[in-house]
């Protein structure tokens, strides 16, 4: 039984990460129909992560539920690079804002990692699936809503989320957004048209088209971001940017934010796997 | 003060002869050492008290009562052993009465005391002289790894993973199988099991080598009798949160992803997960893939790197003390063939202390086991002792 599955998952997968697959199936199935079940969906191309509902990402366990991005690797480790390199106390909170939030991981991660009360994060997106999914995972992980009227001083790190389209130019009169900023994240649609044709199957047949188109050139969200940071008092002093990009975009980033956004001090950052993969602006 | 060092003075002769009328065999050679390092840290005992400031105003007060706190026991020990040695006194002066009742009455009073006397000195006093081991409190990291003898080996080794699981329920350790790989033709190829509790690691680090198993396998149609063996690696597990981190620095560790990803990021939605760590000094390398998060392998691949790494201090603390003094401590040779489990005679026999114990099925499921590494811990407790008896 269990080797006729790793069978049928080893034509797709290899025989490594068949068995590794299977087991985390295994562990999950509560029944051998439902295991069977979920092999077949994998074999069709179904992403694991949509199949099991969920994705660790650092120490969170996040609910993952198609159309919406399924947290990926690069983005927790340049995440929780940058709760290393984030200096916020209860004292000094930050206030953080995340552009097309998804799952809410970015903001979720780091109100994990940093101190408690020394953390606002607001998460922006243009689909209601992925607001009510981060709504939803941020009620797994223990993070609560900031108290409303906003001088309050909170005990605990907050997230809150809300629709908002960041390439409207009027973005940032939207009443939800509460500017200055000390911290934008943001890991938006970066792939070109050309690139999207080559996406294997599990990724362009269940995650939102929306998520990952970047325009023409992939760069379509960078150019909003570098007119959003220019604009007077929507980011403090002292702030950082942190953008994730695509496998070959981050010199064209750092000089977007460098030309468009006047940002002098740049930094990028290699993801595990060695690509460069995070653009740091500092204000 | 004054009374405890007159005391300790009147009964010393009482040592001496002790030591000297009764070192014929040599486990009383043995008892009068024993009782010369007691002696010596009652010393020490008088010598702490008497430094006590009398109003306690230094700081080295407090030091000094703690450590007299610390061995009060073997104060209670030595006085436990005066007292025993003044009644034998007392009731070998009876031998001579006039009256025969009370003669049998001596003798019988005497032959109880003497035996007192020797439980205290042979086994109650060493116990409290050996010094606590640093590594009591650890709980312990255990390996599996399949060796010799095919499908046969991983199913043995399942059965040995149960045993120690079916242990540590019955000694509340908490067990999580760390990872496992399940062997196609049935058992377990290898397995990684953390065990967490106090003195999980001192009571299964005498685990560490070759068990061999002798049966006829489920499988075998003949009836012929294989061997196979299974290789079990106990190593101290250290808390991220312990003092470890001395015991390597970040620098020195070369942290690695095991496949290619092509453009990452929004293009790739497979989980590749599998971290592996490299510590340069040591050439340790520790590959990690069990889990769905890189995260979680990467903390799970430095608990597996820290645990390794205290066992490579301990062996080489272990060492150095054997190479200052002729240290009759056995260090675990991994290699080393040290238990057989016979199925058609029904015992398993610890090759390192020659015990055999005629109930299989008790061993892999019952108490046996326990048996086992209470004699274990007897003999290394002894073979400490011996060290430190020849370092007198
Ligand atoms: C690549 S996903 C990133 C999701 C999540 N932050 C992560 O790192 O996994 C981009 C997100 O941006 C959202 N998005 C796309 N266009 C947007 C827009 N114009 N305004 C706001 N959000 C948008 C998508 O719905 C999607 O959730």
């Amino acid at each position: 039984m269990a080797s006729k599955l790793l069978s049928i998952l080893a034509t797709s997968l290899g025989p490594t990460q068949a068995r590794l697959e299977l087991k985390w199936m295994q562990q999950q199935a509560r029944h051998p129909a439902q295991l069977t079940e979920m092999v077949t969906r994998r074999s069709r191309g179904e992403p694991l992560q949509y199949i099991l509902g969920s994705q660790p990402f650092g120490p969170l366990n996040l609910l993952t539920r198609p159309p919406v991005l399924i947290p990926r690797p690069e983005t927790e480790h340049w995440v929780i690079k940058l709760a290393d390199r984030t200096s916020a106390s209860p004292t000094s909170p930050k206030s953080l804002l995340d552009l097309g939030t998804g799952s809410g991981c970015i903001p979720l991660l780091l109100c994990h990692l940093l101190p408690q009360g020394s953390l606002r994060t607001h998460g922006v997106d243009i689909s209601p699936q992925a607001l009510d999914l981060a709504k939803e995972n941020a009620a797994v992980c223990g993070i609560p809503p900031s108290s409303p009227g906003s001088c309050a001083r909170n005990t605990r790190n907050t997230f809150t989320a809300t629709l908002g389209n960041f390439l409207d130019p009027m973005f940032s009169e939207d009443a939800t957004i509460d500017p200055p900023y000390d911290i934008i994240t943001c890991n938006p649609p970066y792939i070109p048209w050309h690139e999207y044709l080559k996406l294997p199957r599990s990724v362009t047949a269940y995650e939102d088209p929306k998520a990952l188109f970047g325009g023409p050139t992939g760069l379509d969200f960078y150019h909003a971001i570098a007119h959003l940071v220019r604009q007077t008092n929507f980011i403090r002093p002292g702030a950082v940017v942190a953008l994730e990009v695509g496998h070959n975009q981050a010199q064209d980033v750092e000089r977007i934010m460098r030309v468009h956004a006047h940002v002098r001090d740049t930094e990028i950052w290699p993801d595990p796997w060695g690509k460069q993969r995070t653009v740091l602006a500092h204000l | 003060m004054l009374s405890l060092s007159r005391r300790w003075l009147r009964i010393t002769p009482a040592v001496c002869r002790f030591a000297s009328s009764h070192a014929h065999s040599p486990s009383d050679s043995k008892n009068a050492r024993i009782m010369r390092i007691l002696e010596k840290r009652i010393e020490e005992r008088k010598r702490l008290s008497s430094e006590l400031s009398h109003d306690m105003s230094s700081s080295a007060d407090i030091i000094r009562l703690k450590q007299l706190k610390e061995s009060e026991p073997l104060q209670a020990a030595w006085d436990e052993y005066t007292r025993t040695r003044q009644l034998l006194d007392e009731t070998t002066a009876l031998f001579e009465d006039s009256d025969e009742a009370m003669r049998a009455l001596a003798l019988e009073e005497h032959q109880s005391l003497s035996t007192s006397l020797t439980s205290l000195i042979s086994s109650h006093i060493p116990s409290l002289l050996i010094p606590p081991s640093p590594t009591t409190h650890l709980s312990a990291m255990l390996e599996l790894k399949s060796g010799v003898g095919g499908s046969e080996s991983s199913l043995f080794l399942a059965d040995l993973m149960r045993m120690y699981l079916r242990l540590a329920n019955s000694r509340r350790w908490h067990t999580s199988v760390v990872s496992q790989n399940e062997n196609e033709g049935g058992g377990i190829k290898d397995a990684l099991v953390e065990v967490k509790g106090d003195g999980a690691y001192e009571a299964l680090r005498w685990e560490s080598g070759v068990h061999r198993v002798q049966r006829v396998p489920a499988t075998e149609a003949s009836g012929r009798v294989h061997t196979s063996t299974v290789a079990v690696i106990v190593l101290p597990l250290v808390e991220e949160t312990d003092s470890a981190d001395a015991l390597f620095s970040m620098d020195d560790v070369k942290i690695e992803v095991m496949r290619a990803r092509g453009a990452g990021g929004q293009h790739v939605n497979k989980t590749e997960s599998a971290v592996r760590l490299t510590h340069i000094p040591t050439g340790i390398t520790v590959s990690m893939q069990d889990e769905r998060s890189q995260h979680q392998n990467k903390r799970r691949a430095f608990t597996v790197l820290r645990s390794r790494l205290m066992d490579l201090k301990i062996s080489r603390e272990i060492a150095e003390r054997r190479a200052t003094r002729q240290s009759l401590v056995r260090t675990a040779d991994r290699s080393e063939k040290i238990r057989t489990y016979n199925y058609a005679q029904e015992r398993v026999t610890d090759h390192r202390i020659g015990l055999t114990l005629k109930n299989l099925s008790s061993v892999l499921e019952g108490d046996g086991l326990q048996d086992f590494i209470d004699a274990l811990q007897k003999d290394h407790a002894e073979s400490v002792l011996e060290d430190m008896l020849s370092a007198e």
